[in-house]
């Protein structure tokens, strides 16, 4: 995995997480309970992805000096 | 940078430490850290985003366990005219509500904070609608379907039950109709 797709994998992230954290507001004052936990989900998921991806990024680009 | 055959941008072919003090200027270096800092602060971002969503989460688990109903009054019927409405609280303080009197005869009451923003919805007796005047949103009467404007939701119906002239609350149903 290059570090060209870490960036592209941690852009998409924030996209997601935005995207969640819009839908999970709307959902609790639409008091819409079950949805939140399955966006919460994904958000977390894809934060933990992010942080996965910056560590590989990290190694790629710390050690190819 | 001590290699003296590929001379990079801003390097003399000299060793004297009075010309070669332009090597913290490198603009390559320069590029590479500001990418590397920009990727951290991206990084934290979508972190943050992510982990902001939990406490939503984690007060809708608590709010869940409170789903029971007790019967409330709300009101005297003599007290609510046809074409009125009077205001109250179902099913906690926080949870603001209208009780309405409809010109038919109707009776109908539901949460009246707007599900666009949380502001406080009106019945408005001469068009027998439902109004929130922050965004003009606008909800129909007897379903409390939103109809025009940007709320999404309908309002949470309150069942009620009317009993010897009284008007009593006695449940909630937030996905209806
Ligand atoms: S808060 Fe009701 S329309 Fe925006």
């Amino acid at each position: 995995m290059g570090k060209k797709i870490c960036w592209g994998i941690i852009f998409i992230t924030i996209a997601i997480n935005v995207v969640m954290l819009q839908w999970t507001i709307e959902a609790y004052l639409g008091l819409e309970y079950e949805k939140i936990y399955g966006y919460t989900i994904v958000g977390v998921v894809s934060a933990i992805i992010a942080f996965i991806t910056f560590l590989k990024w990290r190694k790629l680009e710390y050690t190819s000096e | 940078m001590t290699d003296k055959k590929k001379l990079g941008l801003n390097k003399k072919d000299s060793n004297d430490d009075m010309i070669n003090l332009v090597d913290n200027l490198n603009r390559d270096d320069d590029m590479k850290f500001n990418r590397r800092a920009f990727l951290k602060t991206a990084v934290g971002t979508s972190i943050a985003l992510g982990l902001a969503t939990v406490p939503f989460s984690v007060r809708a688990m608590l709010g869940m366990a409170e789903e029971e109903f007790e019967r409330t009054e709300i009101a005297k019927t003599a007290d609510v005219p046809k074409g009125s409405s009077v205001t109250f609280k179902y099913p906690t303080d926080n949870d603001p509500a209208l009780l309405i009197h409809t010109k038919n005869g109707d009776w109908l009451a539901y949460n009246s904070a707007c599900p666009h923003l949380m502001c406080p919805v009106f019945y408005e007796p001469e068009k027998e609608e439902l109004v929130c005047p922050c965004h003009k949103g606008y909800f129909d009467l007897h379903s409390g379907q939103p109809m025009a404007g940007p709320p999404q939701r309908e309002l949470p119906l309150i069942e009620i039950d009317i009993s010897n002239g009284v008007v009593y609350a006695i449940g909630r149903k937030v996905r209806h109709g």
